[in-house]
């Protein structure tokens, strides 16, 4: 008994310092964003993260928008993301969704590898729902972190419990992205070799994310545009649907914009976060 | 406790209960037979079909495959090519294991050192029972036999004994050896380039990963024997403290070596004979023994190594020098160094895949290159797991200390250090992608 309370309140206290901190995005969201009207935010994973620079599109387009993007996350989470910004009271007039591509046609979506960063938001309603929706044990062990903190801590001690410590210590430190949400990854001494060819893929939507991100934004009154990130080996072909397409997967012609297979290095970012800001300039929040 | 054992053994794979069946039936038989026969040629072939059964049922399913890959490379090197296929046999867990603690019944039986027993359920829990079936401590039938015979009385302080047992073990498998297993698998496997000290630091890691994880393992399986009221041996008692490579060996998988001790070099003659008899049994000891872990050139030279480092201490009869006195003082220090230094420069054989790469990562240790110890700090990940890694093995030698200056044959927590191990255990541990129990491979 002693040590389910003693380790209940280590992680609970790991929690509340993490949800205090900047250190992941949800936590940066509360206390590391004092704005609270975006005209725009970027909901994606690392291809969101490094490919969309909001500072560039701002100073083009005189807009005041936030990167939310979190690496190795899916539309489910990306979801989550949108739930929780809309929790925090704050408001956007659009939301791009700036996923990896072949994560648009995922039909059964699972846990992601770092929706833990969530935990300490456990107690929430749309974070238990969450985490319940899922099945597996990482997935049981987040949610039932909501009473026994100390299994999602525990089982993640080095992604939550060091952190925290860190945090503590520094409590405006942000996990490798700068004050507006954004990253890019460097440019390495990588050849100059124009891209041929690339792999057809049919982008259908069936990830069943797509859907509830959209009624979440009607509800929401905030306009939805689908971003398809710069691909080296694809081409993406997406089929129709009810909101505003960017398709982007071909634009970058040439390999030494990419830091590999489907991230842009930051030469990569500029280029496109440029060509972004002007091919959305005139849609509602820009 | 039977049904619980084969239900236990039987979820892994429930073709290979037949086998554990077969091995107990076996020997359940021959013993009985042996109690009954008395003439010496019959009992002699009694036991050789105990030892056919068992060692063949060994030798097919982990060295079949090593034996023919062994046959074909040797007549290539002849400048003969073969063609012969392997087989593939998955190794059933546990079997080295099992077949070992059937036989020395067998063989006790045979010495007239123990009665057989007419139980064959009691005799098939001895073989199964599962705290120990898959990793050991390999029980003798002397010491565990009668436990299943008599009534169990719980004990509160004996199963709260058992209960910190578990607790301490699962921080030597979770923190310690899951956590270096994450530099380890780098540095062995990585395929990277790498400086002589991280090299050397990898060779450090891997016996604290090793030893983390066996003695973690057998410290669990005495815990939970003890929750059933069952007492099982020690199995480690704090090897890395050794003073001389004599001393390790009568602390490291203690249930092993004296099983060779008892069958196979006090058979042979021990060092009761000429010096060169007591070389050429210490040499087959620790060759059977290397080959005992597994199908590979490695574990054999493994266990020459530790042959060659064994010897001088017997030549010169100084390998039971540290039998009775096993408290520390610091000008031993320098000694139990030395003796980690020689110990963990084997691992290296132990760990490697081959032959060919364990001499390159000695060369390369000692080819002094380079001071850097970058890949521990390289990245924040790197830092973390270092800093983990340091603080676990500095509480793990601070405990196992206080207990060998105590005299203790393991370490004893007390309510207070078992909640701090815990808590430890909680926060450290190695929980998303832990490692398998390297012994359950062999």
């Amino acid at each position: 008994m002693v040590f389910i309370a003693l380790s209940c309140l280590i992680a609970f206290g790991s929690l509340r310092v993490l949800r205090q901190g900047n250190f992941y995005k949800p936590s940066f969201l509360e206390h590391g964003v004092e704005a609270t009207a975006f005209d725009y935010i970027v909901l994606g994973s690392s291809t969101g993260l490094t490919t969309l620079n909001t500072q560039v599109i701002d100073s083009v387009l005189g807009t005041h928008g936030l990167n939310l993007s979190m690496d190795d996350t899916a539309l489910s989470s990306q979801y989550l993301m949108l739930q929780h910004f809309i929790n925090t009271g704050k408001k956007t007039k659009s939301c791009v969704l700036a996923a990896s591509i072949p994560d648009y046609n995922v039909v059964h979506p699972t846990l992601s590898g770092n929706d833990y960063r969530f935990l300490p938001y456990v107690s929430r309603d749309y974070v238990q729902d969450y985490y319940s929706s899922f099945s597996g044990r990482p997935a049981r062990i987040l949610s039932y972190s909501n009473w026994f903190p100390m299994l999602g801590v525990g089982y993640y001690n080095a992604e939550l419990f060091y952190p925290s410590l860190i945090s503590l210590l520094e409590p405006q430190k942000r996990n490798r992205f700068d004050a507006f949400g954004n990253y890019s990854y460097p440019v390495t001494s990588k050849y100059s070799k124009p891209i041929e060819a690339r792999r057809q893929l049919k982008m259908n939507f069936q990830n069943p994310y797509i859907k509830r991100i959209q009624d979440l934004c009607a509800a929401h009154n905030i306009q939805l545009i689908v971003y398809l990130p710069p691909h080296e080996q694809i081409a993406a072909q997406p089929i129709e649907m009810p909101f505003y397409i960017i398709n982007h997967s071909t634009i970058l012609q040439d390999t030494r914009y990419f830091y590999d297979a489907q991230h842009v290095n930051a030469l990569g970012r500029q280029e496109v976060s440029l060509r972004f800001a002007l091919e959305v300039s005139g849609l509602v929040g820009f | 406790m039977l049904v619980a054992s084969y239900l236990f053994y039987g979820w892994w794979d429930w073709r290979f209960l037949g086998l554990i069946v077969f091995s107990s039936l076996v020997d359940y038989l021959v013993a009985n037979g042996l109690a009954k026969q008395q003439q010496v040629n019959k009992r002699k072939l009694l036991l050789a079909l105990s030892l056919v059964c068992n060692l063949g049922l060994l030798g097919f399913f982990k060295y079949y495959n090593f034996f023919i890959e062994s046959w074909v490379a040797a007549w290539g090197s002849l400048g003969v090519s073969m063609s012969v296929s392997t087989l593939s046999i998955i190794l059933p867990v546990g079997i080295s294991f099992y077949t070992f603690q059937t036989l020395s019944y067998t063989i006790d039986v045979y010495r007239r050192q123990l009665e057989p027993t007419r139980d064959l359920v009691q005799f098939s829990t001895y073989v199964a029972f599962f705290p120990q079936l898959v990793a050991g401590p390999i029980e003798r039938a002397k010491q565990l036999l009668p436990q299943f015979k008599n009534q169990r009385i719980f004990n509160s302080d004996f199963a709260l004994s058992g209960f910190y047992l578990i607790i301490w073990g699962l921080f030597k498998k979770v923190v310690i050896a899951d956590n270096c297993a994450f530099f380890v698998n780098q540095i062995f496997d990585g395929g990277g380039s790498y400086t002589s000290i991280e090299l050397f630091l990898g060779a450090v890691l891997f016996g604290f990963q090793i030893y983390g994880d066996f003695s973690g393992y057998s410290d669990i399986a005495i815990g939970v024997a003890r929750l059933f009221g069952f007492s099982l041996m020690t199995n480690f008692s704090f090897p890395y403290f050794s003073r001389d490579i004599a001393e390790f060996w009568r602390r490291w998988h203690i249930s092993l070596s004296t099983w060779f001790r008892d069958y196979v070099y006090i058979p042979l003659g021990g060092s009761r004979g000429s010096n060169w008899q007591g070389i050429r049994n210490v040499f087959i000891v620790f060759l059977v023994s290397g080959f005992w872990h597994g199908a590979n050139w490695t574990f054999i030279i493994w266990g020459g190594i530790h042959a060659v480092l064994f010897l001088p201490l017997l030549l010169f009869k100084s390998n039971r020098k540290y039998v009775e006195t096993t408290r520390m003082s610091m000008r031993q220090a320098p000694r139990l160094l030395v003796t980690f230094v020689l110990v963990t420069f084997a691992w290296i054989f132990f760990r490697a895949d081959t032959a060919s790469m364990a001499y390159q990562y000695i060369l390369d240790i000692c080819s002094f290159n380079g001071s850097s110890m970058l890949t521990f700090y390289k990245n924040s990940k790197m830092l973390l797991f270092s800093t983990i890694i340091c603080l676990g093995i500095l509480i793990l030698l601070l405990f196992e200390f206080l207990a060998v200056q105590k005299n203790k044959k393991e370490v004893e927590l007390t309510p207070l250090t078992a909640i701090f191990i815990a808590i430890l255990i909680c926060f450290m541990g190695v929980f998303k992608n832990p490692s398998d129990f390297i012994y359950f491979q062999f």
